[in-house]
């Protein structure tokens, strides 16, 4: 159990890691530049894994429905957007203001999807966030 | 190192907005894999995300922001990133499940961004947060913990 705790929180930090090294090579060249080598390196190491693991190809992939692909585009603008703002308001600020609109993004999500939750955890957890992001914006 | 921009709202906004891209992401790439592995559910992006992003090169021909060179590890953010994958499909799979996960994943990622603003690792501006940054963090934290644990919120 150990090693799984360490795994999920090394993750986390590989998330961070990755941000951090796609804002300095923006610094460099820039966002649109740093997302593009972010996703190539990502796939030849992906593929590389594939080849050794052998389970790239199973089930019946093409059956998803079209839209299901789009999480590349989307990934492009992602890590373009993280590179652009982690030079510019620090990795602590980027990370949080990021899981602060990945949080409220899932509620909103959920409430259009009409997706059973807890309607007091779900304000509670809204509430904290925005509180969150007024105490630090407000300083400024 | 430092930029020539100082914070503005445009950024905090933009980071906004780039946590409501993981939404769709994980809604994206989710549905993938309950058509293929995970690793297909990773691998789809990366390819179709490298085709756009070399279109918008060519299309857009960003200037870069400096003349000298980036250092060559600056561009083995993508092994990070998949490297975040396969850590995390082994950690949802335990007893940690997914909400675990995300929640620990969260925690990894504020840990690793603290340290590496009070470092100013590989070359980013260094930043000490005030204790309104960590009134803040720890309010927006606490949020997420309620959201993931009480709300199904991925």
């Amino acid at each position: 159990m150990t090693l799984f705790i360490i795994l999920a929180i090394g993750a986390g930090g590989l998330v961070g890691l990755s941000r951090q090294l796609n804002g300095r090579l923006a610094l460099s060249t820039n966002a649109w530049e740093s997302s593009f080598w972010n996703h190539i390196v990502g796939l030849v190491f992906v593929s590389l894994i594939a080849v050794i693991a052998a389970g790239l190809f199973t089930d019946a992939p093409l059956d998803a429905p079209w839209w299901a692909y789009l999480g590349g585009p989307i990934g492009v603008l992602f890590i373009a957007a993280g590179s652009w703002a982690i030079a510019r308001i620090g990795a602590a600020q980027t990370a949080m203001l990021i899981i602060a609109g990945q949080m409220i993004s899932g509620v909103i999500l959920d409430i259009g999807l009409l997706t059973q939750g807890q309607l007091w955890a779900r304000d509670l957890g809204i509430s904290l966030i925005l509180l969150g992001i007024w105490v630090t914006r407000s300083q400024k | 190192m430092s930029t020539d921009t100082p914070p503005r709202f445009i950024h905090y906004l933009g980071a906004f907005a780039a946590g409501g891209l993981i939404t769709l992401m994980l809604l994206t790439n989710g549905t993938l894999a309950q058509y293929g592995t995970l690793l297909f559910s990773s691998w789809v992006p990366h390819f179709t995300g490298t085709l756009v992003a070399l279109a918008i090169l060519l299309t857009l021909r960003p200037a870069r922001a400096s003349q000298k060179p980036p250092p060559k590890w600056a561009y083995l953010a993508g092994v990070s990133g998949g490297l975040t994958v396969i850590a995390t499909s082994a950690a949802m799979n335990s007893a940690l499940a997914l909400s675990g996960t995300i929640a620990l994943g969260l925690a990894g990622q504020i840990l690793f961004s603290l340290f590496a603003d009070a470092k100013g690792l590989f070359g980013l501006p260094k930043r000490r947060p005030t204790l309104r940054d960590l009134l803040g963090l720890a309010l927006i934290a606490a949020g997420a913990i309620v959201l993931i644990f009480w709300c199904n919120a991925t």
